[in-house]
Parts: C-alpha cells; structure tokens; sequence
C-alpha cells in the first residue's frame, strides 16, 4: 500500500490541531494546599449570598489577588500563596453592607521561610466567620449593660435634688 | 445600615467626621441655650438605649435585613438632642457589636442624625401647638419617623453608589443596592407605622415631652 504525500501530511495536521479528539484517555493530577474559608453574614445571622469577595494578598495591597463571589451559604475558599506571609485581607461587599477581614498567614521556618520545599502555612483559623462572633447570650448580657448604662445616667439626671433639712427646726424642738 | 469600615475611601470618613463634628458642635450650643439643660438628659438617654438595642433586633428582608433605627422618633422627642444621643449610641453599637465602626462613626452618626433633626423640625414646624387633632399629629408623626429613615436610605445609597472601587463587579453592586432600596422603602414604613403608635401614646399620657 503506496501512501500518498498529500494524505500523509492531512494525517498528521489532524493530529496535530485536534489532539483531544484522539485522546481517550484522562490525566488528573493534584496537589495538597491549604485553604482558607470564610463565611460571611449579616448581623441577624443571614447569609452573605453572592457578595462579592475581593482577596488582597500581603504584598500588594493596592490591586486584587482574586476575585471571586460568595455561595449560598454565604461560603468563599481560597488557597493563598504559601510563599507570601503576612495578613492577607478579604472584603465581602453587598449593597454597601460588608466587611474585612485581615488573615494572618506565617510560614514555618523549617527552610528559607520564603517558600522552600519544607515550608508549610500556619493559618490562624480562629476568626472565620466574618461577624462578631458573640453567642446570642453574650450578645444579651452587653446589650443589657449597656441598656443599664443609659438608664443609669437618666435615673441620674431624674434624681430629685433633696432640699436641705433645716437645722433650726430641730433645734427649736430640743430647746421646746 | 450602617456604614462598615473599611469599604469606603477615607475621604468618605474623614468628611463624615467633618460633618459630625460641625452638627454636634451646633446641636450642644442649642442645647446650652435651654434655661435647664440638664432637665431633658433622662429621656435623652432612655431613647439612647432603644436606639442601641433596636439595631439587634433584625427583620430579614432580602437582600438583605433591617431593623428599626428610630432617628425620627429621637427627632421628635429629642430635638437637639437627638444628634449626640444617637451619636453615642452608634459608638456603642460600634464597640460593643461592631456594628458600623470607629473609622465610620462619623459618617454613620451624619447619616442618621441629621434626618433626625430634620424629623424634628418637620414634626414641629407642620404641627404647631394645637395637638388635639390626632389624625393630624399622627399624619406629621408618619411624615417625620418614615422621612427620617428614608433620607438615611438616600444618604446610604448615594455614598454607596458613589464608592464603587474598580476592584469588584460595579454593574451588579449597583443593582443590588438598587434592589436593597425596596426593602429600605418597607422599613420606612414600619418605623412611621411604630412613630405614630409612640407619639399617639405620648400626646395621651405625657404631651409635655413633645414640647422639647
């Protein structure tokens, strides 16, 4: 069988253009990272839905280091750079509403500390959620106080100035 | 609706700030007018703690939830009052809840505080004396609750749309804070639905705290 020149080289251009065609079969790779997620709510506790999230990474705090929106949960991760320590910020926005939280990642000085192999991030992971963080009880014992505070200073101000006890009355009542 | 801090250019703070303190420095010198300034603290501070805890107590309407903020009441009951009362309620709100912020209280405490005296002078200047028409003190009562938390919205809104960094969606940003304005209107009108209850009941058992 003479192959011919012309269809050789239409073979190989089909080959070559559309290599996904040919492909049968799949290659995923992955990658272990840490990731930071943030929850943000309302202050009655209603999720952010759709805000929009705007990351800042330490090194640039003027541009954007992503982009991105919330879930329906109010939910949003992201995997920060590990080789850029510092406190990365993260604004949530919605209808003029919304917050920033400022995250501090540190890299383990097991290497350079400027992202060798043996780094790892430290997150400190205690603030998540973007509100608050009071329980409803706590949130009742220092609306109270402060509650008490104001009428504290009305019952203060209301106070009846007591009028002086005359001293002569009294005496008159010894010598009578 | 508060303001938060950190969204906005600190320009919007610093002014905010600049805008406070001009109208506390006026509302304190008004005050010190008074032949006993003294003699209206209590209320003052009764009214500065229901501002203070209405901000907890929220009414979810989506996008997003609201709840009663109260400057036209404080208007109406308060005067003069009204701006420091709600300016130091708003510091508590800041600090004990983080509602608003430090950076913000100025902006928030304008925000607020004037459509306050507003409410005030509103409910005073179309309400003169004769307070035996109940229909038409309720009427003035509305006007001044709902007005007050309505131009609060406006202000919000304009500094909202006004701010909108480069760094996020602005075409979405600005319908969905459109789209809040429609909840604003209902809050609107639930605050003048609960002035005129509060005022109603004032001019049956103690008118004299009107006369402020």
């Amino acid at each position: 069988m003479k192959i011919q020149p012309l269809s050789f080289l239409l073979f190989c251009t089909v080959l070559g253009i559309s290599p996904k065609v040919w492909a049968h079969g799949a290659n995923i790779s992955y990658q272990q990272t840490q990731a930071i997620e943030i929850q943000a709510q309302y202050d009655g506790g209603t999720p952010m839905d759709n805000a929009q999230v705007t990351v800042y990474a330490p090194d640039d705090p003027a541009n954007p280091w992503l982009k991105g929106m919330t879930d329906a949960e109010g939910k949003f991760t992201f995997s920060p750079d590990p080789t850029v320590t510092g406190n990365w910020d993260v604004k949530v926005r919605q209808a003029g509403h919304g917050d920033l939280v400022s995250i501090p990642i540190a890299g383990n000085a097991n290497g350079d500390g400027g992202g060798g192999e043996n780094n790892t991030v430290q997150i400190a992971t205690a603030p998540t959620s973007m509100n608050s963080g009071y329980t409803p009880l706590q949130k009742a014992v220092m609306a109270a106080v402060g509650v008490w505070g104001c009428v504290g200073t009305a019952l203060f101000f209301a106070r009846r100035k007591s009028s002086p006890t005359p001293a002569v009355h009294s005496e008159s009542r010894v010598e009578g | 609706m508060h303001i938060p801090d950190g969204l906005l250019p600190s320009s919007v703070y610093i002014s905010g700030y600049a805008i406070t303190g001009g109208v506390t420095w006026y509302s304190l010198r008004q005050i010190r007018k008074k032949s006993n300034p003294q003699a209206e603290i209590p209320q003052a501070s009764l009214l500065t703690a229901a501002f203070f805890v209405s901000s907890l107590i929220h009414i979810p309407i989506p996008p997003t939830s609201i709840h009663f903020v109260l400057n036209g009441l404080m208007g109406i009951v308060l005067g003069y009052y009204a701006f420091p009362a709600i300016l130091i309620g708003l510091f508590f709100q800041a600090v004990m809840f983080g509602h608003g912020g430090i950076a913000a209280l100025g902006m928030n405490a304008a925000m607020m505080g004037i459509p306050a005296l507003l409410a005030s002078s509103v409910f005073r200047f179309s309400n003169p004396l004769e307070r035996k028409q109940k229909t038409w003190t309720g009427i003035c009562a509305f006007i001044a609750g709902s007005g007050a938390i309505a131009l609060s919205a406006s202000i919000f809104t304009l500094v909202t749309l006004a701010t909108i960094s480069d760094s996020i969606d602005a075409q979405a940003e600005r319908t969905i804070t459109l789209l809040a304005l429609g909840g604003y209107g209902i809050q609107a009108l639930l605050e003048g639905i609960f002035t005129v209850m509060v005022v109603s009941f004032l001019v049956r058992v103690k008118p004299e705290l009107l006369d402020c």
